[in-house]
């Protein structure tokens, strides 16, 4: 199935309720990180831009090299979305929610083709990163580090779906 | 010596000769064996002990008669001598350094603490397997996805 389905079924998801508002989103604005780490038993490489991770990767898992493949930042509004292409033709989303109880709230859709793997609704403690992994990509798999950082002074004013 | 004893056998003259020499001998060792017995050797060691306490042997020739003795081959020496001289440079070190430590005041570079805690309100999956690993000293949570049935023999989560 084209991957240029995705958004259209995840606008479909969308719809049907992540993108409400919710009336206890506060109005900050979150800069959601997204990077995808290639986990493999090829070589010894440690990406040093991962140097942040190294403690999580090397207890959690057992490869031996972590190569960062990608990683995007992008500022959102409470109901804004992040759409983030996953090498190998995996589709991740994550839709901030806004804070609660100073956390962040976010939903995080995992997708392959046109089905969605993984649905998740979660809160994410500021300026902390949540992993989801698994995903085979050519001779290792995916992990894909999902982060959120609350901006100082958007609160204001915000509206409710933006990106 | 077998032809002497053959034709001794036949010739008295020969034969008489021969007994007479043969006295001769025995009477000579009888002779050597009692002066022998009469020397008094008890004191000779003692002589030769006080000498050798005289000698003074330095503590490289010590060691060199020591080395000598070991059963090590010449393979095996060279780490050991390689040891002992890192061991003799690092206890110069410390030894040099030492009064300079003990003057400084201990600094504790600040060690950011990672706080990654994250709850999961909701989860739905169409996967194989999904598992929660979570890293306690970061408390970082992670979500693991068995998205095909191909991870064999590594396990899941692996």
């Amino acid at each position: 199935m084209s991957l240029s389905w995705a958004p259209v079924l995840l606008m479909l998801s969308v719809t049907a309720g992540a993108v409400t508002p919710t009336p206890t989103a506060a109005g900050s604005a979150v800069d959601i990180r997204i990077g995808a780490v290639l986990a493999s038993n090829n070589g010894q490489e440690f990406d040093p831009r991962l140097v942040s991770l190294h403690r999580q990767l090397s207890v959690l898992f057992p490869y031996t090299s972590y190569r960062l493949v990608k990683q995007e930042k992008q500022r959102v509004r409470p109901g804004g979305k992040v759409g983030f292409d996953i090498p190998g033709g995996r589709y991740l989303l994550v839709i901030s929610k806004g804070l609660k109880n100073g956390r962040v709230s976010l939903r995080v859709m995992l997708i392959a083709g046109t089905r969605p793997v993984v649905d998740t609704a979660l809160t994410l403690r500021n300026h902390a990163t949540f992993l989801v992994g698994g995903p085979r990509h050519k001779h290792g798999v995916l992990i894909i580090s999902i982060g959120a950082d609350t901006v100082p002074g958007t609160a204001a004013a915000v509206p409710t779906s933006a990106q | 010596m077998r032809d002497v004893a053959l034709h001794s056998s036949r010739c008295h003259e020969c034969e008489g000769e021969l007994r007479r020499l043969e006295r001769l001998q025995d009477l000579v060792t009888e002779a050597i064996n009692a002066r022998t017995a009469e020397l008094d050797l008890s004191r000779i060691w003692p002589a030769v002990e006080t000498r050798l306490g005289a000698v003074r042997v330095s503590w490289w020739q010590h060691f060199r008669l020591w080395w000598e003795e070991q059963d090590a081959t010449w393979w095996l020496r060279v780490p050991a001598v390689g040891m002992a001289a890192a061991a003799v440079a690092v206890a110069f070190t410390l030894w040099t350094n030492h009064p300079e430590q003990v003057a400084q005041t201990p600094t504790v570079a600040p060690v950011a603490a990672v706080d990654n805690s994250a709850t999961i309100d909701s989860l739905d999956s169409t996967a194989n397997a999904v598992a929660v690993l979570n890293e306690p000293e970061t408390n970082t949570t992670v979500l693991w996805v068995n998205d095909d049935s191909d991870y064999g023999s590594q396990g899941f989560p692996p």
